[in-house]
């Protein structure tokens, strides 16, 4: 064989892996490191959280590889530019913080018109933010065309220890805790006293709400809780059928997982306009 | 004087220290001797110190507790470049193993319907390659996985804890491949056709299965599923079946075939430079022409395969998929643009070459230029980054990262247009190749001619239009403009194919002289063989790091000292030194694989000299040719 053949050979090689070597010299460096968990003091002011909320946006919270800040045009993701003064009109019911909040913990729950969905929960991994670089990038966001309000001392909507806000108010969180005590029922009931009953007052009669709720019972008359309770206190008394409002314990408590949110809204509109008599 | 001075100032602290240093050492090796010889042995107070102080270190030795290692260190280059190295070699054979009994099938098939001996031939050259290769695959898969299991010990019990009925599965399969890749490569000529190519059937599922069982570990690990959020396993068939699974079973099936054929088509030009006759370099010639019309028919759909596992990557997460796109991995899509672009060029310009030793290809010659511009210019679009590197003074020249002109070529409604384009030009390049050495003789010729210009015309406004229109429509919308340009030109292609296929029914055919051919075609060869091997190897390392600094992304977390993504720059040195080791070890494949060579040809030629296998004429298509001289450069009528 050729001598001059392999050495071509090897040389072109050397030559195409060198070239492609240079190339990749050629693009910009830069090393990723994971990132590490900002732990913050017990006496930091709300401007200490817009900086540290900035610094977690820009790096470990990977918010800017997807959103930007001050671009217009066809953007992928919605721009945050204003965001902390457009947050508290984006859903009824929901104040900045918790709409901001609700956007970090449950992006999925509302979605910008215009744009899809696919932000994952910054709280899991991979992202994995802390709730207090949440409450920082909480302040950051805030501060983007608004006034920031969060401190050490403010309870974050949905992190631990704080509750999710339910848009609607008041009635709209009632209606939403009769509807998970309503699913939890269908799965427990299928069938009984409610197969039976028809209508209102046959559920009364059928899950026997006049043997304590009668006068000189342990309950207050059927009749009278039109006058002493609103519809939607009714609600949430039949649905959640833990304690009345103002703290009264409800002798009957887990009644309310034996009923419908059908049955529960049924009942309550029966009982506020004077029914059980 | 002074010199001599310091030197003994020297020399005294040197022999101070080894005093006090070594004295005591040597004081502890001596056992106490009394000052007063006695008549019996005692036991000094020191003798005791020292039984007892063993019998401590003894006892601590039987108490120390096991602790299970996390994570071990490889010397010198570190555990994960070990890792990497290890297991883009055993992927690189692997997909060589993989892909060519994939055409030695196809192309055997075809030598047993049409009888033409020729293509059995070409086939079984082909084959030899693999037994070496296969040994190679093995070794390396062996390797890396000791390489795991000592530098990653905690991750790879999870792995199993996920995967093992796997792993099982997996070990017995690779028995039947060794089976069916020995016995169809030993059984060459020795069964019935049809067993043989079962054989090579079999040889080719079990293949694809093995391949399929090794993607799903590494796909999970990038796109988990089956498990709960603290990783226990839910179901192996689900996460098996993760995102990424069977568009990277797809993806690897067509890459395999074009880095396959590449590194086959590499051989042929081994040889065909090594040549001594006539022969053998229109021999090597044709085998070269083969391999690379393989890969390049993969390498047309390649791209296609790469969308839908971005999609994927996407739909599983699109923070890992902007992470590719738009964050730490974009730039290393230009450098992918820069390989790819060179593999379109070269694979044209060696159809160019290869032009010219076809009679009657001179009409298509002017084309060439124009084609060379298309190419080019959507070379040069595709490789056009975002965002430029410049310094301050440029970056407020142009107003800001983006030049204000090449800035709008940066984007992915340029860059799909521009590969799209890029496919459909190369698809022109081979039609012309294909027509040079045929003349249709169909009455509806030119109608047939002026449909397929208008199917490619058709074809390149839509995919323009797309491109043009994603310019002017929300994100959400432009994203999903590459179906309709994709399909456009899968279609074309599809239909110019099928018109061709009857346009050319009966053709008369001109004169191929295989053989004739400038070497520099060789070299070209040899250069896209190492042009896919480094993509591949980048695109490994993508795949790869895009998980970051997870084993399994948002799983398992990787606590070791290379959690890091490293830069560009380096994953590019650690390709290019796993590029050269395999082609170092594909050296070897090529010297082993040519000795077996000269010892049949030996042994045939004490009996009766041996000659090579002729060019192929297509199936049917010989009676259009000239018959080929025994004397001179073998001729042809046909290519692929």
């Amino acid at each position: 064989m050729k001598s001059s053949v392999l050495v071509n050979i090897g040389l072109l090689t050397l030559i195409a892996t060198g070239f492609y070597t240079y190339v990749g010299q050629l693009v910009p460096q830069k090393e990723v490191y994971p990132p590490e968990v900002t732990e913050l003091a017990a006496d930091m002011t709300t401007e200490d959280l817009v900086e540290v909320g900035r610094e977690v946006v820009e790096g470990k919270g990977l918010c800017l590889t997807c959103h930007t800040i001050g671009q217009s045009g066809a953007l992928r993701f919605p721009d945050l530019a204003g965001i902390g003064g457009r947050a508290g009109q984006r859903v009824p019911g929901l104040s900045d913080l918790e709409y901001l909040a609700q956007s970090l913990y449950e992006p999925e729950a509302y979605i910008v018109p215009g744009f899809t969905g696919g932000m994952p929960q910054v709280n899991r991994p991979p992202v994995g933010l802390t709730d207090d670089e949440i409450r920082a990038v909480l302040a950051y966001l805030q501060s983007l065309g608004g006034t920031p309000t969060i401190d050490m001392a403010t309870v974050i909507p949905y992190a631990e220890g704080g509750a999710a806000p339910v848009p609607g108010g008041e009635a709209a969180a009632v209606e939403a805790t009769a509807t998970a005590a309503a699913e939890e029922a269908r799965q427990q009931l299928p069938g009984g006293a409610r197969a039976q009953a028809q209508g209102p007052a046959a559920l009364v009669e059928a899950f026997q709400c006049a043997g304590c709720h009668q006068p000189g019972g342990e309950g207050a008359p059927l009749a009278e809780l039109a006058a002493r309770l609103t519809r939607e206190q009714l609600l949430a008394a039949v649905a959640a059928h833990e304690q009345l409002p103002g703290g009264e314990q409800l002798r009957a408590a887990g009644y309310g997982e034996r009923v419908t949110l059908g049955e529960a809204r049924a009942l309550a509109d029966f009982l506020a306009a004077g029914g059980g008599r | 004087m002074r010199a001599k001075l310091l030197l003994g100032l020297v020399a005294l602290l040197l022999a101070v220290w080894v005093a006090v240093e070594l004295a005591p050492r040597f004081e502890r090796w001596q056992a106490y001797r009394s000052p007063i010889t006695l008549s019996e042995e005692t036991v000094t107070p020191r003798d005791e110190a020292r039984v007892a102080e063993s019998r401590e270190q003894a006892e601590a030795a039987r108490q120390k507790p096991y602790e299970e290692a996390e994570y071990r260190a490889f010397p010198v280059i570190g555990s994960r470049v070990a890792v990497w190295v290890a297991a883009q070699l055993h992927l690189l054979f692997a997909a060589f193993v993989l892909a060519v009994p994939m055409f030695a099938l196809i192309i055997e098939f075809i030598g047993w319907r049409t009888g033409d001996k020729r293509y059995d031939a070409l086939a079984y050259e082909f084959t030899k390659l693999l037994s070496t290769s296969f040994s190679f695959t093995a070794t390396l898969g062996a390797m890396l996985t000791f390489l795991l299991i000592i530098l990653y010990p905690k991750f790879i019990n999870y792995l199993a804890h996920v995967f093992s009925p796997t792993f099982l599965f997996y070990v017995l399969l690779f028995f039947a491949e060794a089976g069916f890749l020995y016995s169809y490569y030993y059984g060459w000529g020795k069964f019935k056709p049809r067993t043989h190519l079962l054989l090579g059937l079999g040889l080719n599922v079990v293949g694809t299965v093995i391949m399929f069982i090794a993607n799903a570990w590494l796909t999970f690990m990038s796109t988990p599923s089956g498990i709960a959020e603290s990783g226990a396993v839910l179901s192996t068939w689900d996460a098996v079946r993760n995102y990424t699974w069977m568009p990277i079973n797809i993806h690897r099936i067509i890459a395999n075939v074009a880095f396959g054929g590449s590194v086959a088509a590499a051989y042929a030009a081994f040889q065909f430079l090594r040549a001594k006759t006539a022969e053998e370099r229109a021999h090597y010639d044709w085998m070269g022409y083969i391999g690379n019309f393989v890969a390049i028919s993969a390498l047309l759909p390649l791209p296609f395969a790469g969308y839908w596992l971005a999609a994927e990557i996407y739909a599983f997460s699109q923070t890992m998929g902007l992470t590719m796109m738009g964050g730490a991995f974009s730039w290393l899509f230009i450098i992918q643009a820069v390989l790819i672009g060179n593999l379109f060029l070269a694979a044209n310009y060696y159809l160019w070459l290869g032009m010219g030793r076809i009679e009657g290809a001179e009409r298509f010659r002017s084309y060439i230029k124009y084609l060379l511009i298309v190419v080019t210019a959507c070379f040069m679009v595709w490789a056009t980054p975002r965002s430029i590197i410049a310094t301050v003074e440029e970056v407020r020249a142009m107003g800001g990262s983006h030049h204000p002109i090449l800035g709008f070529l940066g984007v992915m409604s340029a860059k799909n247009t521009a590969v799209n384009i890029l496919i459909l030009t190369t698809y022109v390049s081979f039609l012309l190749y294909r027509r040079s050495g045929r003349i249709p003789t169909v009455s509806w010729a030119k109608k047939g001619n002026a449909a397929q210009f208008l199917v490619f015309a058709v074809a390149a406004a839509i995919v323009i239009f797309f491109g043009v229109y994603g310019y002017f429509v929300e994100a959400a919308v432009r994203i999903r403009f590459s179906i309709p340009q994709v399909m456009s030109v899968l279609v074309a292609m599809l239909v110019v194919t099928v018109i061709d296929v009857f346009l050319l029914r009966g053709a008369r055919s001109t004169e191929t002289r295989w053989g004739q051919i400038p070497d520099r075609a060789q070299y070209v060869l040899i250069f896209l063989a190492v042009t896919f091997t480094w993509t591949m190897g980048l695109m490994g390392y993508v795949r790869s790091g895009l998980r970051q600094h997870w084993h399994v992304y948002g799983v398992i977390q990787d606590t070791s000292p290379d959690a890091f993504t490293p830069t560009l720059g380096f994953a590019s040195r650690v390709v290019s030194v796993t590029v050269l080791i395999f082609f170092a070890l594909v050296g070897v494949v090529f010297w082993l694989a040519s000795l077996g060579g000269k010892k049949m040809t030996g042994e045939q030629a004490a009996v009766e000299p041996a000659p090579l296998p002729e060019p192929a004429p297509p199936p049917g298509g010989r009676a259009h040719g000239p018959e080929p001289s025994p004397a001179g450069p073998l001729r042809g009528s046909e290519r692929s």
